[in-house]
């Protein structure tokens, strides 16, 4: 694989995550505050990051298969589950961490073949 | 009666479902937004900003946007690190509706792929399963 396609790869995984993080952050915002000003602060990051995100795979699909190209977003599985722990404090089981692993490795998987 | 079906609806699993087949929905637009588009590139391609010239691609962020405030809705209830990998299931959604709709191929290595994310997706779900009766038991 060629470098410059994977660095875009990564780069719209990385704000994808990004964007999931700041969704979730937000929405925790408007249970405990509605839809104000701590909602904004994190929801508006939220969809720049995630438009971002949405161009850049726009452009990679337009030079590979659908089925190639989306599960790569499958390596966020482990990263949300890191950093939803780390950042957002949600609790961390072994259960979900076994299946989350064998999500990925499944994604993984589909986008090898 | 109304007030049943609204809670039928505000379900948890259901909007998990629904948010899945709204996304593989959106994904295969964009691809034929992206098929249609892919002979303009340019000196910009790479940013993906040419596909907005096909209206498949237009029909896709529509139902990115409509994605987004279903998502939403999921994670007002359910935690990021239960909902996302649940959310996984569109990996399985979208290969077997790129097999049906779009004509690509699904090797077999791709097809145990699928079969992982699926017992990965059970044994995330069971958890959560137990969390939802513990709420309805709070209710």
């Amino acid at each position: 694989m060629k470098i410059f396609p994977f660095i875009l790869i990564f780069t719209a995984l990385i704000t994808f995550v990004a964007g999931q993080l700041l969704f979730k952050r937000a929405m925790v915002a408007s249970q405990n505050a509605g839809f104000g000003k701590e909602f904004a602060t994190f929801f508006v990051p939220g969809i720049v990051s995630m438009t971002v995100s949405f161009f850049l795979t726009l452009g990679l699909l337009q030079h590979f298969d659908l089925s190639y190209l989306y599960p790569f977003q499958g390596l966020s599985v482990i990263i949300i589950r890191v950093t939803a722990a780390l950042l957002l404090k949600e609790k961390l089981t072994l259960q979900l961490t076994i299946g989350a692993l064998l999500i990925s490795l499944g994604v993984v998987l589909v986008s090898l073949s | 009666m109304p007030l049943r079906i609204l809670r039928w609806l505000g379900n948890p699993w259901l909007q998990i479902a629904l948010n899945a087949l709204i996304v593989t929905a959106s994904e295969l637009f964009l691809k034929l937004g992206a098929r249609e588009t892919a002979h303009l590139a340019d000196r910009w391609a790479w940013t993906g900003i040419s596909g907005l010239n096909s209206s498949w691609t237009w029909l896709g962020i529509v139902f990115v946007i409509l994605s987004l405030v279903s998502w939403l809705y999921v994670l007002k209830q359910v935690p990021l690190s239960i909902a996302f990998p649940l959310s996984n299931v569109v990996h399985v959604l979208v290969p077997l509706s790129c097999w049906l709709f779009l004509g690509e191929l699904i090797s077999p290595r791709r097809w145990c792929g699928i079969a992982l994310v699926l017992v990965g997706l059970v044994i995330v779900a069971k958890p959560f399963a137990r969390m939802e009766e513990k709420l309805e038991e709070k209710l």
